[in-house]
């Protein structure tokens, strides 16, 4: 047995330390709020009538989001990086010409033109950086919704444009 | 981030979106939470960083976030339970922070023999209280979910009243106030009072008994009148037709149709030549007894059997198959007449007068099926 020599001192630190980091909670007010949480506790079947334990679940929460959205913004920094590296090659291909025609008829304006720089949270960098904690999202593919919207005919013409569309702007 | 954006994007949302009754975080009654969280989880992401989102993205973070603090609830429960406790400690909780990040992993979680107080779990939120900046929540959230307190009747003993009979124990409910429900005790107390000749009541309790009566009354001549009204006008159809809750649903892309005059004036002359209902012993005159089938007919009860013609029929112009119906239906109904009257008078033998109407209803079908295949012969045509 792997014993783990502890002096007594040591744990009387951690019981203090755990102590006083509960009695910090009290005055500590996590984003989420504890009538969420305590909702949510009690539907599982916790319960108790102690506040800081409430808060304790809610920053537990807070960071596990923290981090995952953290995660999502460095995945989705690293996709912008690399966005603007071949973004010249793109525009003089003559494919994207003919995809860029086929944006503006729908209404569309060109995504490299209009290269929104803002950080946004996609379903993309969410469902990389939950794949690393260990939850696995699936999505649907965005042929499979634009096919309820027109004719079979259309649809199977869509179907190949659509797929080029995806993965150009899945490589933006 | 805009919220008052964001609420309005839910608000869509929510409206197209229709989920399974089963799912236990997507159910109706977790909307409001779902919401705060949403709220909650938008603001965590802009403190990180995030200028925008995605609204898939928002809603799968922040049920990912909800569904957390339910494990997080749900292993603390089982470990206080299974330490014989109800309610849950700070243990209870790390042990359920601990299993949860077991599969990322914490500082000493290899340790066997390590102390729930030391665990590296509680160090890393510590860590991150102490690192994150403060953000207090947008809104005020009120304490939910409401529940609405019962009123309760309250027995005779928290009344402080003695129960009316000796064999009423006073823990149970005390009854309502006598003047809701007598209505012999009054008159009894009234006649009593007049026997004895005593006029020991005062002025006030005469006049209050007064004024119950006359309410009694009253409501005896509603009650009284109602039922009148009821058994006068035949039955409930005139309330179906003038009502439009009773009316039968439209269907998607159906149009309502001021009702036909037609099948009232055919069903006249069919009751005219068809006069077998009144041999059965009804002697109640043939209009009235085609009546309640007619109106079956227009609010739609037969509907059961050929819902799709009548859709049909309500659909097509009037003109159309009124010039159809007429000629045949008049020629079925003498056939009808002729060769199936002891038939009929057999059946109705069987089922008795309380099956006339389904009998008067059927004919109305078959009047209608021909209507509306005669409509169909001249399309075609």
């Amino acid at each position: 047995m792997n014993h783990n020599p502890q002096s007594s001192d040591g744990k009387h630190d951690d019981d203090s330390a755990l102590s006083d980091f509960l009695a910090s909670l009290m005055d500590y007010a996590p984003t989420i709020p504890d009538e969420l949480v305590e909702h949510y506790l009690a539907k599982s079947g916790f319960q108790c009538p102690d506040v800081r334990l409430i808060r304790l679940v809610a920053v537990a929460t807070q960071k596990f989001v923290a981090e995952v959205a953290s995660d999502a913004l460095q995945h989705c920094k690293a996709r912008q990086a690399a966005v603007v590296k071949d973004k010249r090659e793109k525009q003089q291909k003559v494919i994207y010409l003919c995809l860029l025609s086929f944006l503006i008829s729908f209404g569309l304006s060109d995504p490299l033109l209009e290269q929104d720089k803002r950080l946004i949270l996609t379903m993309d960098d969410l469902s990389k950086s939950l794949r690393e904690v260990g939850i696995e999202i699936s999505t649907l593919p965005l042929f499979l919704y634009f096919s309820t919207c027109f004719s079979i005919y259309d649809q199977i013409a869509s179907i190949y444009v659509l797929s080029y569309i995806v993965d150009c702007l899945s490589s933006l | 981030m805009n919220n008052g954006c964001l609420e309005n994007r839910k608000k869509e949302h929510d409206n197209s979106q229709k989920r399974p009754k089963s799912y236990k975080f997507g159910s109706k009654s977790d909307d409001f939470a779902l919401a705060i969280a949403k709220v909650a989880v938008a603001q965590l992401c802009e403190s990180v960083g995030f200028q925008g989102f995605h609204l898939s993205a928002l809603e799968t973070l922040s049920d990912i976030s909800v569904r957390y603090i339910y494990s997080i609830g749900k292993t603390a429960n089982l470990s206080a339970n299974l330490a014989g406790r109800l309610e849950g400690n700070v243990f209870d909780i790390i042990h359920g922070l601990e299993d949860l990040g077991s599969n990322l992993g914490f500082s000493g979680a290899s340790d066997v023999d390590r102390c729930v107080v030391s665990s590296g779990v509680v160090k890393d939120i510590t860590q991150f209280v102490g690192v994150s900046d403060f953000i207090p929540f947008a809104y005020d959230v009120p304490g939910f979910p409401v529940v609405k307190e019962s009123t309760k009747t309250g027995s005779f003993w928290e009344k402080g009243e003695d129960p009316p009979g000796e064999h009423i124990p006073s823990w149970l409910p005390a009854f309502p106030d006598p003047e809701t429900y007598a209505t012999q005790l009054s008159v009894e107390n009234e006649t009593m009072g007049v026997s004895n000749g005593k006029k020991t009541e005062s002025e006030l309790e005469r006049v209050e008994r007064k004024m119950d009566r006359s309410l009694l009354n009253l409501q005896l001549r509603f009650a009284h009148n109602e039922n009148k009204g009821g058994s006068s006008h035949g039955s409930g159809y005139v309330a179906t037709e003038s009502n439009p809750y009773l009316a039968a649903p439209l269907h998607v892309g159906e149009k309502e149709v001021s009702p036909v005059v037609l099948p009232t004036k055919l069903s006249n002359e069919v009751a005219l030549r068809n006069p077998v209902h009144v041999d059965v012993g009804n002697h109640v005159s043939v209009l009235q007894t085609f009546a309640p089938a007619i109106e079956a007919m227009k609010s739609g009860l037969c509907d059961s059997d050929n819902g799709k013609k009548k859709l049909l029929y309500d659909q097509r112009p009037t003109v159309r198959f009124k010039i159809g119906i007429v000629k045949k239906s008049l020629g079925t109904v003498s056939d009808f007449d002729s060769q199936n009257e002891e038939d009929l008078l057999k059946i109705a033998s069987w089922f008795g007068n309380d099956n006339e109407k389904a009998d008067k209803k059927r004919r109305v079908e078959k009047i209608m099926k021909e209507s509306v295949e005669s409509a169909r012969n001249k399309i075609q045509l």
